[in-house]
């Protein structure tokens, strides 16, 4: 952790996320903590205490995003889509492991959240 | 959401009622003045089996009156078409500059082109395209930005954009902004252009 690349990488991690709105960071948030799993468009909009309904988050934001290469969005079915974090970035790739590492215990409250 | 936008947005909504109102009155105008002038065909004769009442009808639809008409209809949806493209209400176009004077200083010099873009200087001699979509349709969000940077050459322009939360297209940093991340972003993306300069 203490090596001078890795510093880095964080610095930026902590710049992208404080320049990202509140629905784009909690979206991260949320995705990383889940990882590998994907989520549905719905399931996501209930992760994230979205209040509006889950097709204009994904017309919207997750559309920008996927653009960004921060989340992959996959088409299940015209109606079904599993959306990840883009794991293979290099600064959301710093937050996977970061949540892997400390957050196993909000991973559970997230998983919970999914399973009901 | 910020208070100049939402006069931008309460603006928006009432001038876009106005507009839709005024096209309507020169609609009704256009349609009573085409049709009440007598009609001009052109020499197209109905088929044999139409219907006694329906030659009527038919001689007023394949009229030059109804070609004239939907020329005039079509300049109307066309006026419509360039009204919302090109109006961009005052407030956000303060909260747009007071966003880009704040990060990059007073004298900051920012061009803004009709079509809501904006092309903000950069002291480096780069700059950076902006434009504006007051509401999204698809989603239903309001004041959306887009930035694209001035053509950049480099051979880690990829990374340098995945590390700057952007997308690169044609040698060009991309991304997609709401109007809360306006500041922050667009302070990202001068870093992010800053960050080539020495590579190349």
């Amino acid at each position: 952790m203490a090596d001078d690349d890795t510093l880095h990488t964080v610095y930026e991690l902590v710049q992208l996320m404080s320049s990202l709105n509140e629905t784009r960071r909690a979206i991260l948030l949320a995705l990383s903590h889940v990882y590998p799993r994907s989520v549905s468009g719905v399931q996501l909009s209930r992760l994230i205490g979205y209040s509006g309904k889950s097709r204009s988050l994904y017309r919207g934001v997750l559309t920008h995003m996927k653009e960004d290469n921060m989340i992959l969005i996959d088409e299940l079915t015209p109606r079904l889509h599993a959306i990840r974090i883009n794991s293979e970035h290099p600064l959301l790739l710093v937050l996977v492991e970061l949540c892997r590492k400390y957050g196993e215990d909000t991973s559970k409250i997230y998983a919970k959240a999914l399973e009901e | 959401m910020d208070c100049l936008l939402k006069q931008a947005q309460g603006l928006y909504n009432s001038r876009q009622r106005a507009t839709i109102a005024t096209l309507t009155i020169i609609f009704t105008v256009v349609f009573y003045s085409f049709y009440s002038t007598g009609i001009h065909g052109f020499g197209a004769t109905p088929p044999e089996w139409f219907p006694a009442g329906w030659i009527e009808i038919f001689e007023v639809v394949a009229s030059l009156n109804t070609v004239a008409f939907f020329l005039a209809f079509s300049l109307i949806v066309f006026a419509y078409g360039f009204w919302s493209w090109a109006f961009f209400p005052s407030p956000a176009v303060s909260y747009t500059e007071a966003a880009f004077r704040g990060l990059f200083g007073q004298n900051v010099r920012i061009k803004q082109n009709i079509g809501k873009r904006f092309r903000v200087f950069l002291e480096s001699g780069s700059h950076i395209d902006v434009r504006c979509r007051i509401k999204e349709a698809s989603s239903g969000d309001w004041f959306v930005y887009r930035f694209t940077s001035c053509p950049l050459t480099g051979n880690n322009l990829y990374s340098i954009a995945l590390r700057h939360g952007m997308s690169s297209k044609n040698g060009r940093f991309t991304t997609w902004i709401g109007h809360d991340e306006l500041h922050h972003r667009a302070l990202l993306m001068a870093k992010a252009i800053a960050s080539i300069n020495p590579a190349s």
